[in-house]
């Protein structure tokens, strides 16, 4: 097929692009890379797909550029070779290709594009609904996620745990997010394990990700949500199945408890400056809902005054 | 009905208390003191050298549509400068808050800014780059060189076009109060709901920003009414529309956005300002209120204006490159449709500004596939950019290096601007920093193009060239100054670095931070060449005195008129024979062909109203943010007063007669 071999001598070409754009940096350094560095199937996807708009569009690119650079340099006044002709503002053909380049590039773009949505769908990514791979096999893993200012909640409701500030999840399963805000919008975002989604007070959206290895991944908001923002990180753990159980046992044990009550001691405006993680254990069943539906009737847990003149004392309080 | 709010509120000066004025931060103070210290020097030196009478009549009650579009541009270069200056402070302070054991200064945590005032500034640096630095530059320059292109006496409404000037005025000047006085919007300057309202925004820095927007964005809305009324209506006999200008055309697109979209933000503000002053709940997270719509309202306006910015962009590089090839341009009617098409498009794309807000896979690819066909628009004007200098005469003096490197931007731009349009890319790449790289770039393409333009038409308005020798030191260090700030952060996208961080908390990343600040150095030193590029430019300004057409080989209708451009343009309206009717003219050997005979001339009057409207209208949304009543009353009743009181002046136009504009050109004409 036509398409195969063009596809085929994209990926070869692709890397080195991209390579170029990261100013061609040794390799430990290439690890910071995150972005080129997925390490779950949602996050190769992407990678893959902009590998390939990467490489279509430099096909374009590069040749504009250098026909740019050429035309430059042959007609310039003083001593370029090129004939002038003072009149020459029209021709058909070049008028017909110079439209036609790129639409024909919007629509090969175009059509990898939908591509792209549909296989990496938050909802539902048919690449791994639809993939033969031994993930669509394994029992998927439920996690509710709340923001709060300026921390991350994450539910286990299955387990009756729940984890402020650190995410474990099991490699190679898929893991299925139902995540809102109680208070304003935040992104929940993983580089390394998926891209970002708007997490919305009083509405619920959904995210799914597998993590192909073992590791720690950094996760954080990307969209700024008040002043302890940059502050709101959480580190992500992709351990073992078998690791998975035995934490989740352990954190069964944890004394503290998460009921509603409690819910609303934990997401008073905090910043967690040390990145310390909370356990808790017996967490109160159709929290996430209800927390939902407090939003919706319009709980709020407002920025105190003293908040948005100095932090710093309000820190050292 | 009003909604309860957090602290004190006195009649008299409503939320306004002493303890609003920051003085126990060393930074504002420092501001105050430079403004201060500026402000005393220009006032001064007015009084000093007793030109308040001239200053008076010559331009603060001018209707004159070219003095105007330097007040626009005047205004754009000192928002610029104050922008730049955001910028540094917040390239410093991510270079030094890397990390939890970076070192805090100020009441920072790490650092030297606190949260809320780093968020306030990249805030203000937004809100001050597009709409009080990009938007008045572009403006003013069509401003001045629309009714010139199309042959036209003045703008069809003059005070109308005044109006706009001072609306703008006022917007800037609000934000700039809010500097002294309280403190400026934190969430963005596309404004992030519900951060933006009340339980999470107490203080007044919304208002300020909400209302600064909202003068500005009247002032747009009048100034897209009057230049489109321009351009259907004024133009002189013979220029058709196959004839027009390609920057007019551009111009004709930007304000067709500018007057279908600016009413939308008119009203998302207004809806804001209900939540804030009403306590209703339409963007609100509960009780009913909908924050998606926000932001689907808000880029409604959005992303049509960013190509209300960059088409007269696009426009002037369409003027520069034919007059430096010395050739028309290339593909005439396909860049007017490109125009167009970029315009119309304009109004499909406006939700791949909220891709991760979790949208239907068929919702996003339709947006996806949109925002890619803007792409074919903007790829045919740069292929007929590039086969305009195809076989020309390329010379590369000021204009044309500023034009051609609007070029290299929009090919980067571009590349980048394509990555973002495929959706996936997006949810990778969304809130980072590669996103703010590559608008950047965009936006440089129109700060190219705008300084390009300001070099090429400079003669035409004041009749002597800009310096060359400083102006091109100032181009080589702008541009590797661009690339030394854009390249590391289009890599640090790479590294999942995210906008708006007042802390970096992955050490990481602080490298090529760093280098970024070595990008801001070389912009801080370009900055200088371009004072001294002006300063010399002014010293010997006699010798670089043009003729009326400054470079030789220009094209357009514009450089048929003296140099500087007399107050009423042409001495006889001049009759349109080609699409490029000055290189016609010259072709033909009829360039310095005089008029037979002159006719009078029929003038607008100055006219202190739009000022008066400006400053009421800055009381008024001053008011509004410290919920001042009284004085909001007052102010509002002022500005309908006014308004009704002009609205029966009839007295407001006079005529030149024919002698005594023959007597006005002879004087010209006999400068040697």
């Amino acid at each position: 097929m036509v398409t195969n071999r063009w596809m085929h001598w994209l990926r070869r070409i692709a890397p080195f692009s991209l390579a170029a754009l990261s100013g061609c940096a040794p390799h430990h350094m290439m690890q910071n890379f995150w972005l080129l560095n997925p390490k779950g199937i949602i996050s190769d996807t992407q990678l893959h797909y902009m590998k390939l708009d990467v490489g279509i569009m430099l096909l374009i690119i590069v040749p504009t550029g250098l026909l740019i650079v050429w035309t430059m340099w042959r007609y310039r006044k003083a001593g370029g070779k090129g004939r002038y002709d003072p009149k020459w503002d029209h021709s058909n053909a070049i008028e017909a290709v110079v439209w036609g380049i790129p639409i024909l590039t919007v629509a090969i773009l175009s059509y990898y594009s939908i591509k792209a949505i549909y296989a990496v769908n938050p909802y539902n990514p048919s690449i791994i609904s639809r993939s033969t791979s031994q993930y669509a096999k394994v029992a998927p893993l439920d996690v509710d996620v709340i923001s709060t200012d300026w921390q991350w909640l994450f539910i286990y409701p299955k387990q009756h745990i729940a984890t402020l500030g650190k995410l474990v999840i099991p490699a190679g399963t898929p893991i299925r997010f139902r995540l809102t805000s109680a208070t304003v919008v935040n992104d929940f975002y993983i580089p390394q394990l998926v891209g970002m989604i708007d997490v919305m007070p009083g509405m619920r959206v959904k995210q799914s990700l597998v993590a192909s290895h073992t590791g720690t991944y950094a996760g954080f908001s990307a969209v700024y949500s008040g002043p302890g923002f940059a502050w709101m990180t959480f580190r992500t753990q992709s351990v073992s199945p078998a690791k998975f159980h035995s934490w989740v046992q352990g954190v069964q044990k944890s004394t503290q408890h998460l009921s509603y009550a409690d819910f609303n001691r934990v997401a008073r405006p905090t910043i967690n400056t040390t990145g310390k993680a909370t356990y808790f254990s017996d967490v109160q069943a159709g929290l996430f809902d209800h927390v939902i539906m407090e939003v919706m009737n319009g709980k709020i847990f407002p920025t105190p005054m003293g908040m948005t003149e100095s932090m710093s004392k309000y820190l050292t309080k | 009905m009003l909604v309860h709010i957090a602290g004190p509120w006195s009649p008299l000066l409503g939320r306004l208390t002493l303890s609003e004025v920051p003085y126990s931060n060393p930074i504002l103070i420092g501001t105050f003191i430079f403004a201060a210290l500026v402000a005393i020097l220009v006032l001064g030196a007015t009084t000093y050298f007793g030109k308040w009478g001239y200053v008076w009549r010559e331009w603060l009650t001018t209707v004159d549509h070219k003095k105007i579009g330097i007040m626009y541009i005047l205004l754009g270069l000192v928002m610029l400068f104050r922008g730049f200056v955001d910028a540094i402070m917040m390239r410093t302070q991510q270079a030094m808050a890397v990390g939890t054991h970076a070192a805090g200064h100020l009441h920072a945590l790490h650092g030297y800014l606190t949260p809320y005032h780093f968020d306030q500034i990249y805030t203000a640096h937004g809100t001050i780059m597009i709409l009080f630095a990009a938007t008045p530059l572009l403006v003013g320059i069509m401003n001045i060189m629309v009714p010139l292109q199309i042959g036209a006496r003045d703008m069809a409404y003059p005070y109308l076009n005044a109006v706009s000037l001072w609306m703008t005025v006022a917007g800037a000047a609000l934000v700039m109060v809010s500097l002294f006085i309280g403190d400026f919007a934190h969430a963005g300057w596309f404004g992030i709901v519900p951060v933006m309202e009340l339980p999470y925004s107490p203080g007044v820095g919304v208002d300020y920003w909400m209302w600064a927007f909202q003068l500005s964005s009247i002032g747009t809305t009048l100034g897209g009414i009057n230049l489109l009324a321009t351009i259907v209506k004024m133009r002189a006999p013979g220029m058709t529309w196959g004839r027009l200008p390609l920057f007019t055309w551009t111009s004709l697109s930007a304000n067709l956005i500018s007057l279908t979209t600016f009413p939308v933000v008119t009203t998302v503000l207004a809806l804001l300002a209900m939540d804030r002053y009403f306590g209703t709940h339409i963007f609100t997270a509960g009780m009913g209120g909908n924050l998606m719509l926000y932001n689907d309202l808000f880029w409604i306006w959005g992303h049509p204006e960013v190509y209300f910015v960059i088409l007269p962009a696009f426009g002037m590089m369409s003027e520069i490159i034919p007059t430096f090839s010395e050739k028309p341009l290339f593909g005439y009617m396909g860049m007017v449709l490109a125009s167009l098409g970029i315009a119309g498009a304009s109004w499909g794309v406006w939700l791949h500004h909220f891709f991760t807000m979790a949208g239907s896979p068929a919702l996003n690819s339709f947006f996806s596939v949109t925002t890619m066909a803007v792409g074919i628009p903007t790829g045919v004007k740069l292929f007929n950019w590039a086969f305009t200098m195809f076989r020309g005469r390329l010379r590369f003096e000021l204009p044309m290096m500023w034009a051609t490197a609007a070029l290299f931007f929009l090919l980067v731009g571009g590349l980048t601007g394509m990555m973002n349009a495929f959706t996936t890319n997006d949810y990778m790449v969304h809130n980072s920093v590669f996103v703010v790289a590559h608008f950047h770039m965009m936006l440089l393409l129109i700060v190219a193009a705008i300084f390009g333009a300001v070099n090429y038409w400079f003669p035409k308005v004041f009749g002597f060239r800009l310096e060359q020798r400083f102006g091109k030191i100032f181009f080589w260090l702008f541009a590797a100054g661009t690339a030394v700030v854009f390249i590391p952060m289009f890599a640090l996208g790479f590294m999942g670095m995210t906008r708006r961080l007042d802390y970096i908390p992955y050490v990481q990343w602080g490298p090529l931070l760093n280098i970024e600040v070595l990008g801001i150095v070389l912009y801080v030193l370009s900055a200088v060449f371009l004072v001294a590029q002006l300063y010399v430019s002014l010293r010997d300004r006699n010798q670089n005195r043009v003729g009326t057409d400054a470079w030789g080989t220009s094209r357009s209708v514009e450089w048929m008129t003296h140099s500087p451009v007399p107050f009423y343009n042409f001495a006889v309206t001049p009759q349109i024979n080609a699409r490029d009717e000055w290189a016609w003219r010259r072709e033909q050997g009829v360039g310095d062909r005089r008029p037979d005979r002159y006719e009078d001339i029929h003038m607008p009057k100055n006219t202190s109203v739009p000022l008066w409207l400006g400053l009421l209208s800055l009381g008024l949304a001053f008011a509004l943010v410290w919920r001042i009543w009284w004085l909001a009353a007052v102010c509002s009743i002022g500005v309908l007063a006014l308004v009704v009181i002009r609205a029966f002046n009839s007295d407001t136009d006079y005529t030149i007669p024919a002698a005594e504009v023959e007597k006005m050109e002879q004087a010209i004409h006999d400068v040697p």
